[in-house]
């Protein structure tokens, strides 16, 4: 069995599919080419295979990881191909590695890129720089125990703001992403909304432009 | 990035992929290079919908068609459906997103009478007046199809036309018409409809008056066009192996119900059990070769990455090539580690090794549809299955590890009585001792039985059309005596809700008068009837009796000389057939599958399957 990191885009048309549907539309995929899968060992075989990051649904994105077992020795533009001819529209896969020994272990991701398309009340309400500037941000924030407030000062590393117009805003914002610590876009925003007066948020789209370990992409 | 209004209400739902199409297989066309937009209506939610093997079927037939856009058009779930009124969106097409108000033509199909609501209230997100007669030249032509088509009377004036049987063909021939007739500058809708009316298995209900006779039941059914036919017919497919199968299958990304492939092995059943309408309704029974299906199995598996395929039909263990088909695809999922499911087998010795080899680790669980609980009643009914047979089979079961078993009956039978009822307690206890009569060594453990019981629903076009179906009370002190009856703890005893069969009884047997009842339910907020979360059994009450309806009334006995509301209707099989079936079912008499003798039902005029071997 060898091991492949696969780098994968996702555009609109597949931002709803949640992360289980997309696991599963993955196997599919593989099963439409001849490319031979591992299987775990045991009473239920499935396929070996690991999601770095699972993403939200209706964020699109530039940059998810997979790793996966193949039984045979296939050169990674052949991966890259066949899986680019069984994707249903919408999926693309722009990199496929070798992953030998620990150089690519997903463990090493702990930050995430997004771009925000934000519909706002009043654009001029929120002042990015002044909002850094705030020395905690507690909001309510889901973790593994439970619901409970938490300060994401120190997880937002970079995030600024252009105004698109009256209403719009695009947010671009570097945070930590992972098992140590995962900041969702909804609760940066939440943030925004509390630490800035009279500001609110009506909806917003998102799209992860990059997920990186430390400063740097994995592939 | 950017976003729509359509994405704002997506992140307010639950499941959105089912309103965003685009899953792999799904046709994308030019919508404006085609002659006809057609929207595949499936009154029900996506998971539903996306099981539907006929909609699998006429999606793809009719988008074969480079003059025809077949889209998916389903009921949005309610959550989506309040997004939807407070935006002001219409109804829409998974394909293309565009409102199905603009469409060519709608064809709803009705698989079961509960989802008349939905029908109303998709017409009605669509902006489409709900009543044929209301409509102008510019709406859509709306038609149905399906098996509940045969006695749509309740809603048959929402349609312009329906088809009746197996649409593959008189489909292609009603839209043939469409395109002649759009191309030659669109005449009236009633130069359409009169042109289709010739074509068999067309149905158009403007062309029939009913009448009425003063103690309410029909008096007659007679065509007001000369066009129109006195009895539309149903239609076949004569070559069964030959018909059109599709060789794609959309895949969809949310888990939907049957999420598989589905191989028709055959269509039609040679059993002829009395109060089954899909077995008479299907007649006669023809089958696919084992060859055609492997090949066609390979392609869906191929196509679609699916890694489990279940065979389809009524009785799978009547085909007459099972032996070499579960070879071949034996052979075909055991190298791509695909799972194989057989639905629907009789337990012997060839099926329980099939189902050894098929399910070498897990014993999932096995159902027997005794239907009723004697021996006496299960001849009435004409289910071919002995008391002998059940327990031999439950004992080769456990004998072979399994120990979850389920057993289906029916109550409110014709002719049941008290011991019919206990019957299903006994023999439901008898399976059980079977269990225990193995050493313990040689059975599994933990056993488990569920006995499950729905309600008979008097069906048109059965021997049981006649029948009187019983009142709710009559159900409810039936299951009470039966939860009674019922001592064992190893043995779970389930039954269907008597409300919901009700509703579908009085729909099964219904005429053109409920259609205001079932209009002004919509309105009061009625849909999604067989979901029991959304059932709203009191309005639906008030409804009948705000309409004068009695709806009490549609359960009674007939008689055989009363004129049935789909006396107009031929399912190709004689009311003689179904009278003398009925008389037999009264003396406990049993008649032989179709295979061992011919009983003469009539079905033989379409000279196929089964009649010609």
């Amino acid at each position: 069995m060898s091991n492949y990191i696969l780098k994968y885009a996702r555009d609109e048309r597949v931002k709803y599919i949640s992360h289980l549907d997309f696991i599963r539309t993955f196997h599919r995929a593989v099963r439409r080419t001849d490319l031979k899968m591992s299987f775990s060992q045991g009473f239920n075989p499935h396929p070996v295979m690991t999601i770095a990051m699972p993403l939200s649904v209706g964020i699109t994105s530039d940059c998810e990881y997979i790793k996966i077992g193949f039984d045979g020795d296939y050169s990674c533009d052949e991966i890259m191909e066949k899986l680019n001819g069984a994707f249903p529209p919408g999926f693309e896969i722009r990199a496929v590695v070798l992953a030998e020994g620990k150089k690519y272990d997903f463990a090493q991701l702990n930050r995430a890129i997004y771009v925000v398309e934000a519909e706002c009340n009043d654009t001029e309400l929120f002042d990015a720089e002044a909002f850094m500037k705030n020395q905690e941000l507690k909001v309510m924030k889901k973790s593994k125990s439970g619901v409970k407030e938490s300060d994401i000062r120190p997880y937002i590393y970079d995030l600024s703001a252009n105004v698109l117009s009256k209403d719009k805003l695009i947010l671009t914002m570097c945070v930590a992403a992972g098992n140590e610590y995962n900041l969702k876009v909804d609760t940066v925003i939440d943030a925004m909304q509390k630490y800035t007066q009279g500001f609110s948020v009506k909806f917003f789209a998102a799209h992860r432009k990059a997920i990186l370990a430390g400063e740097n992409e994995l592939i | 990035m950017s976003y729509t209004q359509l994405d704002k209400m997506l992140m307010k739902v639950q499941k959105p992929t089912r309103y965003t199409g685009g899953e792999l297989n799904a046709v994308m066309k030019d919508a404006k290079s085609v002659d006809c937009r057609f929207g595949f209506c499936f009154p029900d939610v996506y998971e539903i919908a996306m099981s539907h093997l006929g909609l699998k079927i006429l999606y793809h037939l009719l988008n074969e068609r480079e003059d025809t856009y077949c889209e998916r058009v389903f009921a949005p779930w309610t959550d989506m459906e309040a997004e939807m009124r407070k935006n002001g969106m219409g109804l829409f097409a998974l394909e293309t997103g565009d409102e199905v108000k603009n469409f060519d033509m709608l064809g709803f199909t009705m698989p079961y009478e509960l989802c008349y609501s939905n029908i109303i209230n998709m017409l009605d997100l669509a902006g489409i007046p709900v009543l044929a007669k209301d409509r102008d030249e510019d709406m859509p032509i709306i038609c149905g199809g399906g098996l509940c088509a045969y006695n749509a009377e309740p809603i048959a004036e929402v349609f312009d036309f329906m088809t009746m049987g197996e649409g593959e063909e008189v489909l292609n021939e009603v839209v043939d018409a469409y395109v002649r007739w759009k191309k030659s500058g669109k005449g009236s809708k009633k130069d359409y409809l009169r042109e289709i009316a010739e074509i068999e298995g067309v149905y158009v209900p403007s062309f029939y008056d009913v009448e009425y006779n003063p103690d309410g039941t029909v008096k007659s059914i007679t065509p007001n066009e000369p066009c129109a036919k006195p009895v539309v017919k149903k239609r076949i497919m004569k070559d069964f192996d030959k018909a059109y199968a599709p060789e794609e299958i959309i895949v969809p990304y949310g888990e939907v119900v049957h999420d598989r492939v589905m191989l028709e092995v055959f269509r039609g059943c040679i059993r002829g059990c009395r109060f089954c309408e899909a077995g008479y309704a299907y007649r006669p029974a023809r089958e696919r070769k084992a060859e055609t299906l492997t090949e066609l199995c390979d392609k869906l598996l191929g196509c679609s990455g699916y890694d489990e395929v279940s065979l389809s039909s009524l009785s799978t263990s009547d085909y007459t090539q099972l032996k070499e088909l579960t070879d071949n695809l034996i052979e075909m999922t055991e190298a791509k580690k695909i799972g194989l499911s057989l639905p629907s087998l009789r337990i012997d010795n060839f099926s329980l090794e099939l189902m050894e080899k098929v399910q070498k680790v897990r014993k999932s669980g096995i159902t027997f549809a005794p239907e009723a609980g004697t021996q006496r009643l299960r001849d009435v009914i004409n289910k071919n299955i002995t008391e002998e047979n059940i327990l031999a089979s439950t004992k080769m079961l456990f004998e072979g590890g399994w120990t979850n078993v389920k057993l289906y009956f029916m109550i409110g039978l014709p002719t049941e009585t008290h011991e019919d009822i206990l019957g299903i307690a006994d023999l439901s206890q008898k399976v059980l001792d079977e269990y225990f009569s193995i050493p313990k060594e040689e059975r599994a453990k933990n056993i488990n039985i569920t006995t499950s019981t729905s309600s008979f629903i008097p069906k048109p076009f059965t021997a049981f059309q006649w029948a009187k179906q019983d009142s709710r009370e009559e159900i409810i002190n039936k299951q009470d005596t039966l939860k009674a009856a019922i001592k064992s703890r190893r043995i779970r005893y389930n039954w269907h809700d008597n409300k919901i069969s009700y509703l579908e009884g009085v729909f099964a047997r219904g005429d053109r008068r409920l259609l205001p009842a079932v209009i002004e339910a919509v309105k009061r907020g009625c849909k999604f009837d067989s979901w029991d979360e959304h059932f709203k059994f009191h309005t639906w009450l008030e409804v009948f009796s705000d309409c004068g309806i009695d709806p009490d009334w549609y359960l009674r006995e007939r008689s055989y000389d009363e004129v049935l509301p789909w006396d107009h209707i031929s399912i190709g099989i004689t009311k003689d057939f179904f009278i003398r079936e009925n008389e037999k079912a009264k003396r406990n008499e049993t008649t032989p599958n179709c295979r061992e003798k011919c009983a003469g039902c009539g079905a033989n005029c379409f000279g196929a399957g089964v009649c010609n071997e």
